[in-house]
């Protein structure tokens, strides 16, 4: 965990009570916290590791809570004990591991693909998702490595695939003489 | 008029400190706030919690202030789309220069102040303006 956030410092909670019905606020609003890769302490309390950006974000949506009719405050707080800390960090590992696994195997199935238009709808999807899990990662598990690696697999088999094919290799040399042309 | 909002400068506050000087207060002055509290009662707040000029309803602040002020101006509503991804990355809109900007406005922010933040990417600014207005002109990329 040495890349990332440090457990035992502080970390930046918002509570928050929303009325049940109507039920779209609710679900708009779980559904920012869930982008947002926040820890779940209990019910209405969710934490991030401090910063400034961790911060505006969990700000933002107390607002929304707010703004929904409902109540929402927004704390900085220490954990007591430093196991305290380690476990929220741990569960938001895990978490997000569990998101890396789920890349992983889209990338292999991908790559078992025999349709490369098929591989590159996946590739640049599976980016984006990476993408997206690495911003909310405050403590990054070995299963970043691990997706990292399965979605530049599936880039460099149709790179590889493409230099191989001469009727590509062609295309870009047109491609690249036009554009020459053109400069 | 003075205008407060939140210290520490972010691609939403940056665009936002633009737009009013160049749409709503060319001698806009700002003033930056640890904490709504601090907010001067002769200024008027943006991009700040319980202000009326912040994210509302999905919005960014960018977004609000075009609304509130009734900018339909399809240049700005373009760089509205980059602001509001790079601020807030919940794809409502296609914008993909905005993980770009939101790198140069978060870097900038590490090594200068607010005020210099504010200086240096006012032309910043500008240029994606003039850009985005002439690719709707044109209906193509400028070269």
């Amino acid at each position: 965990m040495s890349l990332g956030q440090d457990a035992s410092g502080e970390w930046v909670l918002l509570s928050y009570r929303l009325p049940r019905e109507p039920s779209t606020p609710r679900t708009a609003v779980w559904r920012k916290l869930k982008r947002l890769g926040v820890a779940q302490i209990s019910d209405g309390l969710v934490a991030l590791p401090a910063g400034p950006r961790s911060r505006e974000q969990l700000e933002w949506v107390g607002e929304e809570v707010i703004d929904a009719g409902g109540t929402a405050a927004i704390w900085l707080a220490r954990p007591a004990t430093r196991g305290q800390g380690e476990r929220l960090a741990a569960a938001m590992a895990a978490a997000r591991a569990a998101e890396y696994q789920s890349v992983v195997a889209a990338a292999h199935q991908a790559a078992a693909s025999t349709d490369p238009a098929d591989r590159v709808i996946a590739l640049r999807r599976l980016r984006s998702e990476l993408r997206g899990i690495r911003r909310r990662d405050y403590f990054p598990p070995a299963d970043l490595d691990h997706a990292e690696a399965a979605v530049q697999a599936l880039a460099s088999a149709d790179a590889a695939e493409e230099a191989a094919a001469p009727a590509a290799t062609e295309l870009a040399a047109a491609e690249l003489a036009a554009a020459k042309e053109t400069a | 008029m003075r205008w407060a909002t939140r210290a520490g400068i972010h691609i939403d506050r940056a665009a936002c400190a633009w737009l009013i000087c160049r749409h709503l207060d060319s001698a806009a002055q700002f003033v930056f706030v640890a904490d709504p509290g601090e907010i001067p009662a002769d200024a008027t707040a943006f991009d700040i919690g319980g202000a009326e000029l912040s994210h509302h309803a999905g919005d960014c602040s960018f977004e609000v202030i075009l609304r509130r002020h009734d900018l339909t101006d399809p240049v700005l509503w373009r760089m509205a789309a980059i602001v509001h991804e790079a601020d807030l990355d919940d794809e409502r809109y296609d914008a993909p220069e905005a993980p770009g900007l939101d790198v140069v406005l978060r870097g900038l922010s590490l090594i200068r102040s607010d005020e210099e933040v504010l200086r240096l990417t006012a032309p910043v600014f500008d240029g994606v303006y003039e850009f985005f207005r002439r690719a709707i002109l044109l209906g193509g990329e400028p070269a």
